[in-house]
């Protein structure tokens, strides 16, 4: 099965694949809060998150990770469109969005704008 | 309009209210947009004689059409004002995210008048345009103010969606040397922009909104933007050099050219031991960051391994490293690189500031100006003191702050001016125009003082991209600068980076401007555009009162040839160019715009 390899080392920050997610959903339209993609940052640091399916409930728990000595949210990397974070549901319809590996194979939109080889396709 | 969002939000500061209004078609197919149309609206509402600190000074932020889009390296967002540091046009080119933003927050431009009673933030939210009384960030660094803004939002999402433009505590204190910063990128070329957003409290701008941008031909557009991302990455220079190294691989080039200005611009060459790339590898962790939409990645941080840098992370640039590095003596990367850190946090140009200092050390080296008048042992090649100098110039008064005024009022004031290497009193990006013929004639005849990014001619001259032209050599330079005037111009009201130029042709874009903005330009026509932006901005400089006296470059270049390295024995050869260039330009020999070239340029003086 081919699966999109994130390596958020080498993400530069650029939001090229939010933009290539949006053009490719929404006919000639650029949004990046219409994207399937979005890159979550934290100071100089990048974390691509691609959207999971659905909830209609935010979790009871909440959960840290520790990256590199630094704290975050977990909601912060989760990838599910849950009532309680905004960059999963679509501005304008407000309908949850998720990824549906899009694009003309071999690669999904924003692998292929992706220059840095942050995103990449591999097999397994 | 494909591309635009078309809505213009215009804001008073003396009375507190704004405005929506709309952008006019027929202006933009004259003027293009971003820096053209800034440009041009400045023009009409501002007179060239206006005091820059007055309230009737304007401030424009301006994005391109195409920023936003997905169009490579579209990020750009121009601040066009009159400058407190050259008195003639600023236009600051801000890169980052923010431009981006600016857009999806529903506005093309932001026009700013007046002056508020108090420091303010502007912030253009979801919809929601306010004056934030903005007392406690008054004094802070840029990176302090953005990170409290951002606390104060009190919400994780939102704050990470904000994007701020910033002027530091050199703005706040209306040092001319000051620049707009957002989100640690610095912008370049418009030194004085800071302080003019100073004079009006104006302490940040921040934007965020979920505004949607159209393109004309999604499909076309996706295609010519996947070529294009393949032309970069099969070019050298964009594909390995940039992406590893920034523009700091330009070090090593500048340096065996004789190119790269060592204290003050009088001695060239030197061991690259400390500064080359091989040092910046060893010095740093270099991981890079990229502004919106732009596949090279040419700006570097460094945030993990260092102590110092520690989340603060900026690699030092070529600009970094020649101006306030080899220019000043130091060649110590790690002092470069806090001290260019140290211009992002407290808002100041580094190529300004670093002119300065060089000015400064050379004056001390005269014995004109003593350590002990300045409190500062600052010389030649003291990394220290030279760091202790910019923080004192933005925080402190005394002589440090002299020292803020600029390069060219502090040689002035000791009787002096020839110390003082600048252009219309902005002091000169770090190329010696002795061993680069083409970017001096640029140097001397830009719009906006000697800044390399308003006509990249190395591009060719240098690195013989596009075509093999010798340094040297000054046949060709004259049609060679205008081209890349003219291409810049383009570039920069399109709101895109030129950079990419060295891996990419400028034909190579028109397809992606086509296809974004559902026009049918082709390239000659955009560059005719270039050359009425290039005009028009020539207009107002010359009624703020510059002439063909101002296209100089200091004496140094003319008179005293390089004294050791490969460029041994050159002079800049300005005489011979200036003539020619005024011909190309459709320019008297006065350099004043003929009324022929204007009426077929469609402008009016
Ligand atoms: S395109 Fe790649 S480098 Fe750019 S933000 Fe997305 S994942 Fe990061
Ligand atoms: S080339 Fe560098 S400056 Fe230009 S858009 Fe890309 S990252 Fe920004």
């Amino acid at each position: 099965m081919a699966r999109i390899k994130i390596n958020h080392d080498k993400c530069t920050g650029c939001r090229h694949c939010e933009i290539a997610c949006s053009l490719n959903h929404v006919q000639d339209t650029a949004n990046p809060r219409r994207a399937r993609i979005r890159i979550m940052r934290d100071g100089n640091r990048y974390y691509p998150v691609i959207a999971g399916p659905f909830v209609d409930a935010a979790c009871t728990s909440k959960l840290f990770v520790e990256v590199d000595g630094h704290q975050y949210d977990m909601c912060g990397f989760c990838r599910a469109s849950c009532p309680e974070k905004p960059y999963f549901i679509e501005a304008e319809t407000g309908i949850p969005l998720k990824c549906d590996f899009c694009g003309i194979p071999p690669s999904p939109s924003c692998v292929r704008w992706c220059n840095s080889g942050a995103l990449e396709l591999v097999e397994d | 309009m494909n591309g635009w969002i078309g809505r213009c939000l215009r804001v008073n500061l003396t009375e507190g209210k704004h405005s929506i209004e709309k952008i006019e078609p027929d202006l933009v197919e004259r003027f293009l947009g971003g820096r053209g149309l800034g440009v041009k609206i400045f023009m009409d509402e501002v007179a060239p004689q206006t005091d820059p600190l007055a309230p009737d000074n304007k401030l424009i932020f301006i994005s391109g059409p195409l920023v936003g889009t997905g169009a490579i390296t579209g990020a750009s967002c121009n601040v066009i004002t009159k400058s407190s540091l050259t008195g003639a046009l600023a236009c600051a080119k801000m890169r980052g995210h923010f431009g981006a933003e600016l857009k999806f927050a529903g506005f093309d431009m932001v026009i700013i008048e007046g002056k508020a009673e108090g420091p303010v933030i502007l912030s253009i939210m979801d919809d929601r345009v306010k004056l934030v009384p903005a007392l406690e960030y008054w004094g802070r660094s840029t990176v302090d103010t953005e990170q409290l803004f951002k606390d104060n939002l009190n919400d994780q999402w939102i704050s990470r969606e904000t994007f701020m433009a910033t002027i530091g505590p050199a703005g706040e204190r209306l040092l001319p040397l000051a620049n707009v910063v957002n989100d640690r990128f610095l912008s370049v070329g418009g030194a004085g922009v800071g302080a003019v957003m100073g004079s009006k409290n104006l302490k940040a701008i921040a934007v965020k909104g979920q505004h949607s941008l159209q393109v004309a031909d999604g499909n076309r557009f996706v295609q010519v933007i996947n070529t294009l991302i393949n032309k970069l990455n099969s070019a050298p220079l964009t594909s390995q050099s940039m992406s590893q190294w920034g523009t700091a691989f330009l070090v090593g080039l500048c340096n065996q050219k004789g190119i790269l200005p060592q204290d003050n611009f009088s001695k060239g060459t030197l061991s690259l031991k400390n500064i080359g790339t091989e040092a910046l590898n060893s010095a740093f962790v270099l991981r890079s960051r990229s502004c919106f939409a732009c596949p090279v990645g040419c700006i570097k941080k460094t945030d993990f391994k260092h102590s110092a840098y520690e989340g603060r992370g900026m690699v030092p640039t070529y600009l970094a490293i020649g101006s306030l590095g080899v220019n000043c003596g130091v060649n110590d990367l790690e002092v470069i690189g806090m001290a260019n850190m140290l211009c992002a946090e407290m808002g100041l140009d580094p190529v300004a500031t670093g002119g300065t200092l060089a000015t400064a050390m050379e004056l001390v080296a005269q014995k004109a100006l003593t350590p002990e008048e300045l409190k500062i042992d600052l010389r030649f090649g003291n990394g220290e003191a030279m760091l202790e100098a910019i923080r004192l110039m933005s925080t402190k008064g005394g002589h440090a702050k002299r020292l803020g005024q600029g390069g060219k009022a502090l040689a002035e004031s000791f009787e002096r001016p020839e110390v003082f290497m600048g252009v219309k009193g902005m002091p000169l990006a770090p190329f010696d125009p002795r061993a680069i013929q083409g970017l001096g004639l640029h140097f001397a005849t830009c719009n906006y003082g000697p800044h390399h990014l308003y006509g990249n001619t190395f591009i060719d001259e240098l690195l013989n991209v596009h075509e093999k032209i010798d340094p040297w050599d000054i046949e060709a330079k004259p049609q060679l600068v205008k081209e890349y005037q003219d291409t810049t111009a383009v570039m920069d009201s399109l709101g895109l980076c030129s950079w990419p130029l060295m891996g990419l042709k400028f034909k190579n874009y028109v397809p992606m401007v086509n296809s974004c903005l559902g026009t049918s330009y082709k390239a000659e026509d955009l560059l005719e555009l270039g050359e009425r932006i290039w005009n028009m901005e020539r207009l107002f400089n010359m009624e703020a009162g510059f002439d063909e006296t101002h296209d100089v470059l200091p004496d140094r270049f003319m008179k005293e040839p390089v004294t050791e390295g490969p460029a041994e024995g050159q002079v800049s050869r300005l005489q011979e160019m200036r003539p020619e260039y005024y011909r190309l330009r459709g320019w008297s020999d006065k350099g004043e715009p003929l009324p022929a070239t204007l009426s077929a340029l469609g402008l009016e003086k």
